[in-house]
């Protein structure tokens, strides 16, 4: 355990080390993302996620006023996903992708996703790469942090 | 589990369970029952744990009724008004169709709270409207999903006062209100009586907290109606949360749950019968056993943590089948002075677990609270 974390960080060192030299001899705006990351853009990501993890969490607790401002019909039922999955629990994003029973397919987290739009919430599926999708994703993910990755497992 | 839980959790069984203290060996634990004693001090691994458990979904609970007796227990129905769910108006026709068939007939139907999913008069309507085809003598307790769109008026002209009790074949039963007593977290916010009953229908919100409990009053006033009980007669009291502290994030809990055990601490006999977590539970806690109960809505997820060791856990259900996951449920008490509790879960032969990956756990998890409760204009600043 010690010999992994302490090769880890030797590992993580160097690679920070050698994007360091790679930004001092690159330069311009074209290039900013071989510059070292700052606070301050750090803190722009985190926003950008927790903004798309906030628009998720609205549709998944079914939301009216966010299903209406991306365009989808996530439920016709009343039903909403959190009614099954409170604080996300029973999704399993670590487990994807895998065979779905339910599907009788090899799936994806999206594909589930639409699976319950479709069949328990009766409601119109939406395109996969649709900002709603992106954000159901990101909050699933996100309630899920700490969860090990088990993928493939039923 | 967090610090904060796994601190309470000690406290509640050092203070309800002290050396020695179960419920009264005359209930007869038998292998029919989730019970097994090696399991009631200490963990068991999931193996070990499966290894033992029967494959029998009735738990005996003997007592000394005077004739022997069944009721019918439905709750968490979750009405919507007609014209926009007909699956949950389908569930609870089939329900009720049952219960009426029941042969013996049932001498009373208990409905647990959760009639209406937004607390609306058409939805409860709705349920009243459902449940008059059943001909046996109806009781009612309510779920928060039916009181706080307009804080229990219309429930309260359907139903009258929440909370009662009656003697029925050397039995006293009684019915608490777990659900009116939320702290007020609407006035200050200014919240309309949609928004306020939208954020008590979230299980996983954090803005209503932690509403479920008893109250003072409604403890004194149990007392009071225990008062001339005899300590060793049976007592089955029926609530909507459980009367113990399983998850309070999802008010899988009341939160004066140590006075709840002051007042039922000299009867030796106690049963409590809940509604709210929509799934299969049991524990013990003190000299009380208390016995979870199916929705006929849809099935609730184990919590993440919390979840009684004594429980043998429900199967993990097929999400495309409405009717899986989902039932009613028969108590009877037979000639050997025994009851049964037994799950009707539409859809299974078997409502238990069979091995690991029938759990819903089988896959660890680690989840956490929703983030959309922490922004304006909920959020405390
Ligand atoms: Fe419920
Ligand atoms: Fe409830």
């Amino acid at each position: 355990m010690i010999n992994t974390s302490t090769f880890l960080c030797i590992l993580t060192r160097s690679t920070i080390a050698g994007a360091v030299v790679a930004a001092s001899v690159v330069i311009g705006p074209a290039s900013a993302n071989k510059d070292p990351v700052t606070p301050k853009q750090l803190k722009l990501y985190q926003e950008a996620f927790m903004e798309e993890v906030r628009k998720g969490d609205l549709l998944f607790h079914g939301d009216a006023a966010m299903a209406e401002q991306l365009g989808v019909k996530l439920s016709t039922t009343g039903w909403a996903c959190a009614m099954c999955h409170p604080m996300a629990s029973d999704t399993h994003p670590q487990a994807f992708p895998k065979f779905q029973q339910s599907m009788a397919k090899f799936a994806t987290l999206r594909d589930m996703i639409n699976w319950c739009i479709e069949k328990p919430n009766q409601g119109e599926k939406i395109d996969p790469e649709s900002e709603a999708m992106k954000a159901l994703e990101a909050y699933i993910t996100w309630s899920n942090t700490g969860s090990v990755l088990v993928p493939g497992k039923y | 589990m967090s610090d904060e839980l796994d601190r309470i959790r000690r406290e509640m069984h050092a203070v309800l369970q002290p050396p020695g203290v179960r419920p009264d060996d005359s209930l007869q634990i038998t292998r029919r029952t989730f019970i097994h004693r090696s399991l009631l001090f200490g963990a068991a691994s999931v193996g070990q744990t499966f290894a033992w458990w029967p494959l029998l979904n009735t738990i005996d609970v003997a007592h000394a009724a005077e004739a022997p007796f069944k009721f019918a227990w439905i709750s968490d129905t979750h009405l919507y008004e007609r014209s926009l769910n007909t699956r949950f108006v389908d569930k609870v026709v089939r329900a009720v169709q049952e219960v009426q068939a029941m042969d013996p007939p049932a001498d009373f139907l208990i409905f647990g709270g959760d009639l209406a999913q937004l607390g609306k008069i058409e939805e409860l309507e709705l349920g009243v409207e459902l449940l008059k085809d059943l001909k046996i003598k109806k009781y009612y307790i309510p779920g928060e999903h039916d009181w706080y769109l307009d804080m229990g008026k219309k429930w309260g002209e359907l139903f009258g006062q929440p909370n009662w009790t009656f003697d029925h074949k050397g039995v006293r039963f009684i019915g608490l209100d777990t659900v009116s007593r939320g702290p007020d977290y609407w006035t200050a916010k200014k919240m309309t009586p949609e928004e306020r009953m939208g954020h008590m229908a979230t299980l996983d919100g954090t803005v209503a907290g932690a509403w479920a409990g008893v109250g003072r009053e409604q403890l004194d006033w149990m007392q009071k109606t225990l008062a001339d009980w005899d300590k060793s007669k049976p007592i089955v009291i029926f609530s909507h949360n459980p009367l113990y502290e399983y998850y309070p994030p999802w008010n899988f809990w009341v939160r004066d749950w140590r006075e709840v055990n002051d007042v039922l601490k000299p009867y030796t006999k106690v049963t409590n019968i809940h509604g709210h977590v929509h799934q299969v539970l049991y524990n013990e806690i003190g000299s009380m056993r208390s016995i979870g109960m199916l929705a006929t809505s849809w099935p609730w997820p184990y919590a993440p943590e919390g979840v009684p060791k004594l429980t043998k856990p429900m199967i993990r259900v097929d999400p495309g089948d409405p009717f899986d996951g989902v039932g009613w449920e028969t108590v009877s008490v037979n000639a050997d002075d025994k009851v049964d509790v037994e799950y009707i879960m539409w859809g299974r032969k078997e409502v238990f677990v069979q091995s690991p990956e029938d759990h819903d756990k089988s896959i660890e998890e680690v989840i956490r609270p929703r983030v959309a409760d922490n922004q304006y204009p909920w959020a405390n600043p």
